[in-house]
């Protein structure tokens, strides 16, 4: 019996999931220009990072990165970030201010599933762009090809969709703060700014003064990007690496889980738009 | 007939922070918040049989949208209780959520950018509606609302009328058992107002769906529902059939009148108050129990071309009734 009704809600949730993903990739359609424009901006800022790394170390390796290395490093960083943005804090802060929260909040499926399927169907076709670019560039620059090894891999997408699933819950988490005020997008911008730094974007972790290392290991940014792009590009060779690599990742995830839980428990007592 | 809604002492208190205006009073704002109570909503109660239509009528900021916000969920009230379709609406959980649908005239659901067949499609998945459910219920929908020629259209590119209808399809392809329609009728031209006004009373006939409609509209009102409710400054000041309220408020008819003769305004004066006084045409009021012996008399002491009884305007009716809750 039980297990016939899990069957059931697994099958709901397939349906309904089906349904989410499939309408936004048709919205996703409607925005092609946008999204190609979004895509360059996208690989922009690694691109930017990398030209001004590969001039430092034209005149040798900057503490083991050799050209090819911080080349190999940021279509890493290219990659994961697009398969891990996140944009929802500005979603929900539009939806509690203009009302667009009410009718997501009669229907039986909690708003968070329209988001993780709006994710969903916005970052994987748009990732796979980003991974033909590199597999093309490759054919032509052998400093960004990567060792075969497919058991990295398969690590590498594990480590990416925690990654992602760690980002989407800290944006969501941030953007429901709009249940009480009206700066939540600031404080996501702040975040963004942080990141730059402690999580890996403008520079590999291990290039940053000891200080800031030692802080950004306390804390989620090195699990949304360094992390994964050191699994990818083969960083990250020790069992030890990766033990610590997964666990920071799972305990993250289950914190920011946590935070999401109470805030949207608190956020929905909170709701309360004036109006009729 | 059981009970769709019940709601037992709503009551629904805002803090809104208070700041005088200027950059002197944003300041100490930002540096001694001051907030002030609004009571929105205040000890409002009353019970809906199901399959009925009833309207919330009040002005704006009344409160009829947050006690529709409370009755459907989103809004946790300050105090107070209700169940709705059998369940409390803030713990009912999905079980409730697909029992009710909530309408927002102001507000669409559909999805912008796609036709409505895709949020049709996107509901049905939402709602868990079986697929035999789905296409009996879309083409009953498709054939009341006359949707043929729409559905396959992008939202955005819709007129505001074939919108609504489109939002009202969505809105009930999970047959939802209570309906909530906040404004469904604002901003439409006529012809579209009285196509929803129809389909609503035939689809609350045909599924016994129970309705509670806010509308500044009285032609909404008076098509759909006979009990009214009525709110005003958070407080519920009448509940009860819409004529009984007419009766209350005017205790009066007029009598239009169309002379094929001339008769001064004095001799008019003589049979009731006179109104409108716009010769061949006039307009008197009488008290109610009269109205039929004094339009007798005027048929057979004038030569009168047209009579017809009417009650007053439901919407000066209802300014009286919003009038006496302020001042009492």
């Amino acid at each position: 019996m039980a297990s016939a009704s899990a069957a059931r809600t697994i099958a709901t949730w397939r349906e309904q999931y089906a349904e989410l993903m499939r309408s936004a990739f048709l919205v996703d359609l409607q925005y092609r220009a946008s999204i190609v424009i979004w895509l360059i901006w996208g690989i922009t800022e690694p691109i930017i990072s990398l030209g001004i790394w590969w001039s430092i170390a034209a005149g040798g390796a900057v503490d083991g990165y050799t050209q090819g290395a911080f080349a190999r490093y940021f279509f890493g960083v290219a990659l994961v970030n697009q398969a891990t943005l996140s944009w929802d804090a500005w979603n929900i802060d539009r939806w509690i201010r203009e009302g667009e929260m009410n009718y997501r909040l009669t229907r039986p499926i909690a708003p968070i599933h329209e988001a993780v399927a709006d994710n969903i169907a916005y970052k994987a076709p748009t990732s796979m762009i980003i991974l033909m670019v590199w597999i093309v560039a490759a054919a032509f620059w052998p400093a960004v090809r990567i060792p075969f090894e497919p058991g990295r891999w398969a690590l590498a997408i594990v480590a990416i969709v925690l990654a992602a699933a760690i980002r989407f819950l800290n944006g969501y988490a941030t953007g429901l703060l709009a249940f009480w005020t009206t700066r939540a997008t600031a404080l996501v911008e702040l975040h963004y700014g942080l990141s730059l730094f402690l999580s890996g974007r403008i520079a590999p972790l291990s290039l940053l003064p000891p200080g800031v290392v030692h802080v950004a290991q306390y804390l989620w940014f090195p699990y949304m990007l360094s992390f994964p792009v050191e699994v990818l590009t083969g960083s990250v060779t020790t069992t030890a690496q990766y033990a610590r690599g997964f666990a920071g990742q799972i305990v993250w995830l289950a914190i920011w889980m946590s935070i999401y839980l109470l805030v949207w428990k608190r956020g929905r007592r909170r709701y309360g738009a004036v109006g009729g | 007939m059981p009970n769709a809604i019940v709601a037992a002492g709503l009551s629904k208190t805002y803090d809104v922070k208070v700041r005088e205006p200027g950059i002197a009073g944003a300041l100490a704002a930002l540096a001694r918040p001051r907030y002030r109570q609004v009571r929105a909503v205040q000890d409002v109660s009353f019970s809906i049989e199901s399959g009925d239509a009833v309207a919330f009528l009040g002005p704006n900021g009344a409160g009829k949208t947050t006690t529709l916000k409370m009755l459907t969920g989103l809004l946790f009230p300050s105090g107070g209780s209700a169940q709705v379709a059998g369940c409390d609406p803030w713990t009912g959980g999905n079980a409730f959520r697909r029992r009710i649908a909530f309408v927002l005239g102001n507000k669409q659901q559909l999805l912008w950018d796609l036709p409505p067949e895709e949020t049709f499609r996107l509901n049905r998945a939402i709602y868990g509606v079986s697929a035999a459910d789905f296409a009996s219920r879309r083409s009953e929908l498709v054939t009341l609302l006359a949707l043929g020629e729409i559905v396959d259209k992008p939202t955005r590119q819709l007129s505001l009328g074939e919108r609504m209808k489109c939002e009202l399809a969505a809105a009930l392809l999970h047959q939802p058992e209570v309906l909530f329609l906040d404004e469904p009728t604002l901003g439409l031209d006529l012809e579209a107002q009285q196509t929803i006004r129809d389909f609503l009373g035939t689809y609350r006939e045909r599924h016994g769906a129970t309705i509670l409609l806010t509308s500044h509209y009285m032609a909404d009102v008076t098509a759909l529902a006979s009990r009214v409710l009525i709110i005003n400054r958070g407080r519920l000041l009448y509940d009860g059939e819409l004529a009984a309220l007419v009766a209350r408020i005017a205790p009066i008819k007029r009598i239009e009148l169309v002379l094929s003769e001339p008769a001064s305004r004095s001799r008019l004066a003589e049979y009731g108050t006179v109104a409108h006084y716009a010769p061949p045409s006039a307009t008197l009021e009488v008290p109610r129990e009269t109205a039929t012996a004094a339009s007798a008399r005027l048929l057979a002491d004038l030569a009168v071309a047209d009579l017809s009884i009417q009650d007053p305007p439901i919407e000066e009716v209802i300014r009286i009734a919003f009038g006496e809750g302020e001042n009492g």
